[in-house]
């Protein structure tokens, strides 16, 4: 078959774009540091509209539309980078430039997920195309919305630091902000229950996982990690003594985090640097202060970047010195690029070992654990033991239905495979749930409640042979509600002040992960109320709910939990 | 002297507070109290002329002497009948001119903390401040974002005609009330007979009121304030600054506002945007509404929130005046046993926050002891409405002023007077308390 080209040849498979590395501020010689990135080369229209992102410039504020950005077609031969020689000033000035940044990282972020998964991965809104808004408000805040169909970038007017005049600030020319946004969007359409009201941990999660990806994704340009080194990037060696994860924090990781977000500070404290003020040592999980969502998502960031510079600094053991414990500094950036693409890649698989509902950070260090066990059944990299000891060093332990080595348990229970057809139950929700419902008791998913089957996917990705690994993740979720009074027989504590009469429901629900051929491998769930710890999960979740007002008057809950949304959305200027 | 009687006029101001509370004594003695005197809209067939109506009466009933006036909070329906004018002929002139001895204002609205709060290095984040120059530096610049937020309503032409009306009506609200709150700095004319109270100080009040105890019960400071643990988002204060100086496109009120990029925006054709972009422009117009909305919404709450609140202890009667203070406010006096203890024996409840869902907290309402279905009950708790219904919140969300459930459990469980029953042509009711 020919292409549109007229050659046999397979079109290209990326585009080359130039984006703005962290944000304007980030300069080097008083010139923006940038990066070029690959994107998935497809169709587009002006805009850029793609076939999942469509940059549409509209300005709510000022009520006007900007012209799209008109980048060539995907079916040509070439695709030229309309910004590569354009001058600092030019791409700050021009709406295109903010457009085609947006859109690049976008689907970075995207194509980073779909590598990662193995699959195409859904918005967490409906329709294929995310709408992205670059200069969407006069605000100093940006935001995914699941309604809108978009992510919401803001603009406004700021002071640099050490400088007298104020400039604008466009949220969509930060990499981190952009990068956010986007993880929460794609975390969305894999897990949609994670926005509702459920643990402090799980509302943590959205914004703490949200960090993580962002930062991990700017840590992973070969430029970023270049420049925060030791401050000498023309070096061709750097001295081994840097290379220590304290010096690396001191040195790297703090530079990046003060040159993040310098003309967003105030507005985002910066995830980076809050999370680097936590010392490990000590029990934040159970420290008072750090029950509000947003400080709790901190945790979750400083256990992931303390782990990273552990991994970076075992990948260093295997770069050999040079001279005089001097090493080759293009290898040291090169590894430390991997070591967070690498990370990023695992954060995000493992979402797919994540129970659907009621998440707790314990769960997904499990899960973290059990996707590096899946590949390295070994250890051999120690990327589980750097885990294991950089969570526990925040007060972080794995599940404790998990294995002692932290990973979760394999299925051993008998299941009736003999009713269901594995190849329609790979795609059919119907099939999977039927599979599902003539294994409820093996699954352990008791007499009563209503039970559906959220999404069936599947997972492809490369083993370290080489040869191709293939599972199903399907999500089943367990919904019970009841009066509060019936709640009280069941042992669940009712929060004093919780009328009686109150229909409260409770969640439970599980990823089954299939094997290539069809064998159901795990089973990770939190079930109803099987268990004391069960019991006690749903009374500590009603507890969060009552301390938040859900269930403070009935009628105005719905709109409780939009304030929340939006006393979320308008921290997250301060924590982003 | 003995207080022998208690009376409070409740002026019809539409939408806002006005009280005028007076305790006459066995000797023909009269002592008068204005506690707020504002307006945000007038309901139909009320003249405009209503506010200075109001002063001429206060000034007749009081005999040319107020003893001290309170203004619970800057909020325009509470404060803008303080506003002068050059002829010196408006309502806060008639007031100004009753010469209170004493003129009490939540903490707040201390002129030399804000003096601090808002000094050019304080606003860029350069200096250090206590938590009380922050917290008034925070509604500062609140209130610079409430005229933003008002000004960019005026000139949306893409607003819903609803969320208009509502972001029209809480901005303007919000915003500074220049000439009234210099009147009420200077109207007492010595500086030390203005009073910035908070939770536990002496409201100043005794000493003019003989028989007469008054408890100041709110607003908190911001140290007792966190004590009882309480972090709510709008206390965020950085963001709030930011947020005050990210507006770059606000142009004077009226004009449409400025492009970022003028040399790259799509020309529309008779007002039409392109096809393609149409669903997702209505979509942000309208997350845009909503965004503002809850924007004005949190400052609304957090000024509400410094409202002063007054229990007056006379003649084996209390007569509870919160302002507009909503949870927040109220959680720091609930959560003292003695001023539990004595809420309990409230007679009469000025309605908080004209009546809306967050300003009666069930806590609040369950410790009344007064409450009582019977209409014969000689002890039955009074309360006292100032309100207009369809100006604030919106029923969907059941955030509408006066909430309607409240209402009801008022007409239930007191002798509830409202300001919504009067004529146009009434300018107040008056109740009268033999004690
Ligand atoms: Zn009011
Ligand atoms: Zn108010």
């Amino acid at each position: 078959m020919k292409n549109v080209l007229g050659t046999r040849h397979g079109l290209r498979t990326n585009r080359s774009l130039t984006i703005i590395a962290q944000d304007p501020s980030f300069q080097i010689d008083n010139k923006i540091l940038r990066a070029t990135i690959e994107v998935p080369a497809e169709e587009l229209s002006p805009g850029p509209s793609g076939y999942r992102v469509s940059v549409i410039d509209y300005d709510a504020t000022a009520n006007v539309l900007y012209a799209p950005l008109e980048l060539n077609s995907g079916l040509d031969e070439n695709y030229p980078d309309p910004f590569a020689d354009k001058s600092d000033q030019e791409l700050l000035d021009n709406p295109g430039f903010h457009a085609q940044n947006a859109y690049a990282i976008v689907m970075r972020i995207l194509a980073r997920f779909e590598l990662a998964l193995g699959r195409r991965v859904a918005w967490g809104s409906s329709g294929h195309q995310l709408h992205v808004a670059p200069h969407a408000f006069a605000e100093p805040n940006a935001f995914y919305s699941r309604e809108d169909r978009a992510l919401f970038f803001g603009y406004f007017e700021g002071v640099l630091d050490g400088r007298k005049t104020s400039q604008t600030v466009f949220t969509s020319l930060a990499h981190d902000v952009v990068a956010h946004e986007t993880t929460h969007a794609l975390l969305d359409g894999l897990r949609q229950r994670y926005l509702e009201p459920s643990s402090p941990d799980q509302a943590a999660f959205h914004e703490g996982f949200a960090d993580i990806a962002a930062l991990l994704s700017v840590l992973s340009l070969d430029a970023i990690v270049r420049a925060v080194l030791d401050g000498k990037p023309d070096d061709r060696l750097i001295d081994a003594r840097f290379l220590t994860p304290e010096a690396l924090i001191d040195s790297s990781l703090m530079s990046l985090a003060k040159e993040m977000g310098q003309e967003l500070s105030g507005i985002r404290g910066s995830a980076l640097r809050q999370s680097l003020k936590l010392e490990p040592g000590h029990d934040y999980m159970n420290d008072e202060a750090f029950q509000e969502e947003h400080r709790r998502g901190e945790i979750l960031v400083a256990a992931m970047l303390r782990s990273f510079l552990d991994i970076w600094v075992a990948r260093l053991q295997r770069v050999g010195t040079i001279s005089r414990g001097k090493k080759d500094r293009s290898l040291v950036v090169e590894e430390g690029a991997k070591a967070a693409d690498h990370l990023l890649t695992m954060a995000i698989r493992a979402i797919d070992y994540c129970p659907p509902v009621d998440l707790t950070f314990s769960a997904y260090l499990s899960a973290l654990l059990t996707v590096d066990r899946e590949v390295v059944p070994d250890d051999r990299y120690g990327y589980r033991e750097a885990l294991l000891r950089n969570f526990a060093s925040y007060g972080i332990a794995p599940s404790s239905s998990a294995d002692v080595d932290g990973t979760w348990r394999r299925s051993d229970r008998d299941m009736v495979y003999s009713r269901t057809h594995f190849d329609s139950m790979l795609r059919d929700e119907e099939e999977m749930f039927r599979f599902v419902w003539e294994n409820r008791r093996a699954l352990e998913l008791g007499e009563v409640g209503y039970i559906e089957v959220q999404s069936v996917r599947p997972s492809t990705r490369i083993a370290p042979d080489g040869f191709v690994l293939r599972e199903t993740i399907a999500e089943y979720v367990q919904m019970l509600t009841l009066q509060a009074q019936e709640l009280k027989d069941l042992g669940v504590d009712i929060p004093d002040g919780l009328d009686h009469w109150r229909n409260v429901t409770l969640f439970g629900g599980g990823t089954l992960v299939f094997d290539e051929y069809g064998q159901l491998k795990y089973q990770i769930a939190n079930h109803l109320l099987n268990s004391e710890a069960d019991i006690g999960r749903q009374s500590q979740r009603i507890a969060h709910l009552w301390e938040s007002g859900f269930y403070a008057d009935p009628a105005v809950a719905a709109s409780r939990f939009a304030e929340l949304h939006m006393a979320r959305a308008m921290a997250d200027r301060v924590s982003l | 002297m003995k207080p022998s009687r208690v009376t409070i006029r409740s002026y019809q101001v539409g939408f806002g507070d006005c009280f005028l509370f007076s305790v006459h004594y066995d000797n023909g003695d009269s002592r008068h109290v204005l506690i707020d005197f504002g307006s945000t809209g007038l309901p139909e067939g009320v003249p405009k002329t209503r506010l200075k109506a109001i002063a001429k009466d206060i000034q007749t009933v009081t005999g040319n002497k107020l003893t001290a006036v309170v203004a619970t909070h800057r909020h325009k329906d509470h404060i803008s009948g303080f506003a002068t004018n050059e002829a010196g002929t408006a309502s806060g002139d008639i007031i100004a001119k009753l010469q209170p001895d004493l003129v009490i204002q939540p903490w707040t609205e201390d002129p030399e903390l804000e003096e601090t709060a808002t000094a050019p290095r304080a606003r860029r984040g350069r200096k250090n401040l206590s938590s009380a120059a922050r917290h008034v530096r925070t509604l500062w610049a609140m209130q610079q974002v409430a005229a933003q937020v008002w000004a960019e309503a005026k000139r949306s032409r893409s607003l819903r005609p609803e969320m208009r009306a509502m972001l029209g009506f809480l901005g303007e609200n919000n915003v500074k009330n220049l000439s009234a709150v210099k009147n009420l700095m200077t109207m007492s004319k010595n500086k030390k007979k203005n009073k910035y109270v908070h939770a536990g100080t002496s409201s100043g009040l005794e000493k003019l009121l003989p028989g007469v105890n008054v408890d100041v019960l709110g607003p908190p400071t911001v140290e007792q304030h966190e004590e009882v643990g309480t972090q709510t988002s709008w206390d965020n204060d950085e963001f709030w600054v930011r947020l005050a100086a990210a507006d770059r496109t606000s142009p004077p009120s009226g004009m449409s506002a400025k492009p970022l990029f003028p040399k790259h925006v799509v020309n529309r054709e008779k007002y039409r945007f392109p096809v393609n972009a149409r669903w997702f422009i209505y979509r942000a117009k309208r997350l845009r509404g909503e965004q503002m909305l809850r924007i004005v919404t949190m400052l609304d709450d957090a000024l509400n929130n410094t409202s002063v609140i007054l229990l007056f202890r006379v003649g084996g009667k209390s007569f509870l005046f919160p302002g507009d203070a909503q949870i927040e406010n109220w959680e720091y006096a609930l959560a003292q046993s003695n001023v539990r203890k004595l809420l309990k024996s409230v007679d009469v409840y000025k309605v908080g926050h004209h009546g809306s869902r967050n300003a009666t907290p069930k806590t609040l309402w369950n410790l009344f002891e007064h409450r009582s279905a019977d209409k014969h009950d000689a002890h039955r708790l009074t309360s006292l409405l100032s309100t207009m219904a369809g100006k604030h919140g919106r029923e969907d969300n059941s955030s509408e002023v006066p909430r309607k459930t409240l209402v009801s459990k008022l007409e239930r469980e007191s002798t509830h007077f409202t300001t919504q029953n009067l004529a146009a042509n009434d300018l107040c009711f008056q109740v009268t308390f033999d004690l």
